[in-house]
């Protein structure tokens, strides 16, 4: 008996020691729900994920379909934030993502299951299993590409700066923001958008762990502006929340990003007949509706 | 969000870090144990195994521990899939027999070959010499490496949610991420603090009431 | 029967012949033979590493001699033929003898009276079918007999006290109590006095030969030279492992033939 956990425990150390620095360098994520990438400003604001689609197909042996039919259900890995995924005040699972889940799953014929995961563990929790899908605001990025494959491409996120309302005055565009600091989660979009800035590389860069972080860095007074994911920020501060002194600066735009689905790699089946539902509710009109429902209709990507 | 219905939220967070510490201390306990005479063994290889063992458990996270049994068979490619709230428990108990069995291990070892050799002269068994002899002079001994050891455990039940399972603190970051609040992070520390309150009032009644002798 | 009978007019009470002990490459004892009367008081000196704490310990089955044999009162306790010998076996066996250590070994989560009747009493109950009256009487016979041994070494006072509210003087003699609570047939004494502080010797030694007034058949470890002479009826020297000099007092102190006894009597003197 002792001898079995002793094997699977130095097998698995091995498996994870390889997968874990893998899985480490190329996400930096953070727990809270917010999901922003590193290297997210790519251009092709075309359908990434038929581009995955075609670079994996090599591993079609590998379906994961019938073994998401056999179980009836599929379990899909998220975090709780709104707009995306949250609960309403009856204390029922709500948001944009969540809707959009169960109206693909009705689509397929299978119940989705919501289990929430750590988000800088998707990756493993995907491969080992222990999710079946990735469904959260996921942005896409190359690095990611290398662990999982992306459906089509339905929200473009974008980057926004927050500030203080008795400041925002006085900043208007990234110039008057020259000599400030600036709190953003390390490793993220908004990290690379504020180095590829000229002005905003030049000030005082604060690295935070999570995007939460750097909310709680410009609430406290200890960084003057912040960067954020577009819908975390739009849905974090403002009336009734400890943020309501906060709010985003308009005039100023940085990088943006596309949010797909994460499927396991080399799983075509299951990403086609993903891909194939999310033509449906667009043509339809359904997901432009539960967009407009939930306040994402500005960065409606279909 | 009122205090009223954060409390409530976090105290449903609470339960699962009771539950977690609650069966965590009543498996490791005679389980340590086991793994002790393990460990004393006079047969080489089970004595080995065991030390080798806790050598292994003792010498990694029990961060990384719970990713492996929740982790570990599915990347293995196997079938078995552990509810997360089971793979957390398992890992903790795996984790706390260890320093629990060098405890108990180390209090044993602390008793003087003579307390075992007047029972010897005395014609006493094996099993009264430990019982009658040794083992309440072992507890006395263990009570102060235990109580930190046990408080410890309060607050390493936080580390189940590297796997997702909503014990105190996840309770409390969920509510900080929907609702926009920051000073439930903070509140849940009174939680903490009155729990290891609790447990230090109790253990050192435990040091208080073998007080009445010294070894 | 009567094979038997003749047997032990014919023996000592004790009857130690060749005993021999190593621990690993060391012989720590080379051949020891020796004998003692019921009632006697023998006294063993000699200096650290001579062996005669190794040689106490084979009487007390604490360790197990190579070669050799013992009996008490015609009855073999151990002989190297016959042995190893099970658990309960020695059990029994070692019952014939009573030691008493060097560092007292009392029990410390026990009150006085408890460290004197545990042994009996775990003794006398296991494993027999009784009732509870049986139970009450045999423990009543127990503390009874417990505190008179307590009267005995003077420490009625402290019947209640814990081991670590008493001096190691008291202590060692709570031991002996402890020790003579089993009856043994020969009690056995480590160096009863070494880790007391001189003052505290007095009381000890005091309460040794009250026990040899009573007749109790003692082997005394010392090294306290003036009680072995004054208290002994037999003295063994024992030098590297085997018996250099044994006799009377007068004859061991007063008249030592070998060299090495000398030698050793008046390095003893010159540290007094």
């Amino acid at each position: 008996m002792k001898k079995k956990i002793f094997a699977l425990l130095m097998g698995a150390v091995m498996c994870m020691s390889c997968m874990g620095l893998g899985g480490c360098s190329s996400d930096n994520n953070n727990s809270s729900g917010a999901n922003s990438s590193s290297g997210a400003n790519s251009s092709n604001a075309d359908n990434s994920g038929a581009d995955s689609d075609n670079s994996n197909s090599g591993a079609a042996g590998d379906s994961d379909w019938d073994y998401i039919l056999n179980k009836g259900e599929v379990v899909v890995g998220i975090t709780y934030y709104e707009p995306m995924n949250y609960f309403d005040d009856n204390g029922e699972l709500v948001g944009f993502e969540t809707e959009f889940t169960k109206a693909v799953c009705k689509k397929l014929g299978v119940t989705p299951v919501f289990q929430e995961i750590e988000w800088e563990k998707k990756e493993v929790e995907l491969q080992s299993k222990a999710i079946d899908l990735i469904w959260n605001g996921l942005t896409v990025t190359e690095d990611r590409k290398e662990n999982m494959a992306f459906s089509k491409t339905y929200l473009n996120n974008k980057q926004v700066i927050i500030v203080k309302t008795e400041n925002a005055d006085k900043y208007t565009d990234t110039a008057s923001m020259a000599g400030t600091s600036i709190a953003f989660e390390s490793g993220s979009a908004g990290e690379d958008a504020a180095k590829a800035d000229e002005t905003l590389a030049g000030c005082d860069l604060i690295g935070c762990s999570a995007q939460k972080d750097a909310l709680l860095e410009v609430k406290a007074g200890t960084a003057d502006l912040g960067i954020l994911d577009y819908t975390l920020a739009k849905a974090s501060i403002g009336e009734g929340t400890d943020y309501s002194d906060i709010q985003i600066i308009d005039s100023v735009e940085l990088a943006s990003e596309q949010y797909a689905v994460g499927v396991r790699l080399g799983d075509t089946e299951t990403l086609a007949k993903i891909n194939g539902a999310i033509d449906e509710l667009a043509q339809d009109g359904t997901l432009l509706d539960l967009a407009k429902k939930y306040g994402v209709d500005d960065i409606y990507a279909l | 969000m009122s205090f009223w219905e954060v409390t409530k939220q976090l105290a449903d967070g609470f339960g699962v870090t009771l539950m977690i510490f609650g069966i965590t201390l009543a498996a490791s306990l005679p389980l340590g144990l086991i793994m002790t005479f393990g460990s004393m063994s006079k047969i080489p290889p089970i004595k080995w195994l065991v030390k080798i063992f806790v050598w292994i458990i003792r010498g990694t996270p029990l961060m990384l521990q719970i990713i492996l049994i929740f982790y570990g068979p599915g990347l293995l490619g196997l079938e078995i899939k552990l509810p997360r709230m089971t793979a957390v428990i398992i890992a903790f108990i795996i984790n706390y027999s260890c320093y629990f069995s060098e405890i108990f291990r180390g209090g044993i070892e602390s008793i003087p070959k003579g307390q075992y050799e007047a029972g010897q002269v005395l014609g006493m068994t094996k099993t009264q010499i430990f019982f009658k002899v040794v083992l309440f002079q072992v507890i006395k001994r263990i009570v102060p490496p235990m109580g930190n050891e046990i408080i410890t455990l309060v607050k390493d039940t936080s580390l189940a949610r590297v796997i997702a399972v909503t014990e105190l603190v996840k309770a409390a970051e969920r509510i900080v991420t929907l609702k926009g609040l920051i000073w439930p992070l903070f509140y849940i520390g009174a939680f903490y603090l009155l729990f290891s309150a609790l447990l230090t009032f109790l253990l050192n009644l435990a040091e208080k009431k073998m007080n009445y002798y010294s070894i | 029967m009567s094979m038997r009978a003749e047997g032990k007019d014919n023996m000592a009470f004790l009857e130690v012949k060749g005993i021999e002990k190593s621990f690993g490459r060391t012989e720590v004892l080379k051949g020891i033979d020796f004998s003692m009367e019921k009632g006697e008081v023998l006294a063993i000196i000699g200096s650290s590493g001579s062996g005669k704490t190794t040689l106490l310990r084979c009487l007390n089955f604490l360790e197990t001699p190579d070669k050799g044999s013992i009996s008490v009162n015609g009855d073999v306790m151990f002989d190297c033929e016959e042995a190893p010998y099970s658990d309960s076996a020695k059990r029994e066996k070692r019952l014939h003898f009573g030691l008493v250590f060097q560092s007292f070994n009392l029990f410390p989560q026990y009150n006085v009276l408890r460290n004197i009747s545990l042994a009996p009493e775990l003794r006398q109950i296991r494993g027999r079918k009784l009732s509870k009256a049986e139970k009450k009487k045999i423990r009543a016979d127990i503390d009874e007999n417990s505190r008179r041994l307590l009267d005995t070494v003077g420490l009625a006072a402290k019947t209640y006290n814990y081991p670590c509210e008493l001096s190691g003087g008291q202590q060692q003699r709570v031991a002996i109590a402890r020790a003579l609570a089993l009856n043994p047939d020969i009690l056995c004494f480590d160096e009863p006095t070494s880790a007391l502080d001189p003052e505290l010797t007095g009381e000890v030694l005091r309460v040794i030969r009250e026990l040899k007034n009573s007749d109790r058949t003692m082997i005394v470890v010392t090294h306290e030279m003036n009680f072995a002479r004054g208290v002994a009826d037999k003295v063994i020297f024992m030098a590297d492992g085997v018996i250099e000099e044994y006799g009377s007092p007068d004859e061991v102190f007063g008249d030592p033939k070998s060299p090495v006894t000398k030698a050793f009597l008046e390095k003893s003197l010159e540290n007094i």
